[in-house]
């Protein structure tokens, strides 16, 4: 009953979130908290600081630990499966289907009037991930400054390694901040 | 198995753990860095194939990150690549949660990691928009494109409560009156 549960929790937080895993916390939230009862607002909020304190995708990362402290490893198992499955599924047949009529008319069509969306829609992240870095206060922080500043430099003229300049962020911020 | 597969699929793997573990701010601040890996370092797919990926996986719910990772690894070495790709993305961090959870849950709030995740932040948000740009020299070829950026930009910072899928689709639609040769 608590596999079945899990799946469903998982499956309906997943599949409403658009906007990638961070859009999903929330969501979980509603089923763990809320609907299943399955640990505490506070039990929660330490379960996301973990993750926020990892690398890699957050929903996959509370879906694990979710499932761990609910059924052990067949509740990993099944909240990442809930998570990850039935879209991947879907979106196999999808990337079929693009690269199979990549050369129609109608389908190059589509895809240009798309691209200018993604641009903005990855430029609206960018955007909110640089009000919580640089925390929107005058004057702004001299070392935040002066790392995006860095980060951007490396990358325009030394087309840098993006996991070189996270790990040497890291290190620069452990030391100035 | 032959040698090839197991080449090709430790690839694969090799790539998603890399992406996903190195980046700091859940699925979307992977996105650069699957790029560099898929496009520059394996070339799987090109810069636009990449896009018009991305413009496919933003249109879905789900987690961005294993949402790329199955598309790519199955486009690569069919479902045994997706599967592959998937596990490479949230394997390693789903043992450290299990295993040290407790542990890192005394250290999340501590001033040195803290300090850390404060440096890594900028970093983060350059990557994504210098993604953005290079998507946007593709994607900005004629007024046309110009104004739907505008309009979309305008829509998702002033009318947030208007669904991104909703916009991705429209587009589509208004793509395939405007721009589809008569």
């Amino acid at each position: 009953m608590d596999l079945w549960n899990l799946f469903v929790a998982f499956f309906r937080a997943s599949n409403l979130g658009f906007g990638g895993g961070p859009a999903i916390i929330p969501l979980i939230q509603a089923e763990a908290v809320d609907h299943y009862k399955w640990m505490t607002n506070a039990e929660f909020t330490d379960a996301l600081a973990v993750a926020n304190a990892l690398p890699g995708p957050i929903a996959t990362k509370i879906a694990t630990y979710i499932g761990y402290q609910v059924a052990s490893w067949p509740g990993v198992l099944v909240a990442l499966a809930a998570t990850v499955v039935p879209t991947v599924i879907i979106l196999v047949f999808l990337g079929n289907l693009l690269m199979k009529y990549a050369n129609s008319e109608a389908l190059k069509s589509m895809l240009k009037g798309v691209r200018p969306i993604v641009t903005a829609l990855l430029a609206v992240v960018a955007y909110q991930m640089g009000v919580a870095a640089f925390d929107i206060h005058v004057p702004l922080d001299f070392f935040t400054v002066v790392i995006a500043a860095g980060a951007a430099g490396a990358i325009y003229f030394f087309k840098t390694h993006p996991a070189l300049l996270i790990v040497a962020s890291m290190f620069i911020g452990y030391i100035v901040f | 198995m032959g040698l090839k597969l197991m080449k090709t699929l430790w690839d694969l793997f090799i790539a998603f753990f890399r992406a996903s573990n190195f980046s700091f701010g859940g699925g979307p601040a992977m996105i650069p860095l699957i790029q560099e890996e898929v496009v520059k370092k394996y070339k799987w797919v090109d810069n636009e194939q990449f896009a018009d990926l991305l413009a496919i996986t933003n249109s879905l719910p789900a987690p961005i990150g294993t949402k790329m990772a199955g598309m790519i690894g199955y486009r690569v070495k069919g479902w045994l690549g997706a599967l592959v790709a998937i596990v490479g993305v949230f394997l390693p961090t789903s043992l450290i949660v299990i295993f040290l959870g407790s542990l890192i849950m005394n250290y999340a709030e501590s001033p040195a990691l803290q300090s850390m995740l404060k440096g890594v932040r900028p970093v983060v948000a350059v990557l994504l928009a210098q993604t953005a740009i290079q998507m946007g020299k593709k994607a900005f070829s004629d007024n046309i494109t110009w104004i739907f950026g505008a309009v979309s930009l305008a829509v998702l910072l002033l009318l947030p409560w208007i669904h991104p899928a909703f916009l991705v689709i429209a587009s589509m639609l208004l793509g395939y009156l405007l721009f589809k040769k008569k």
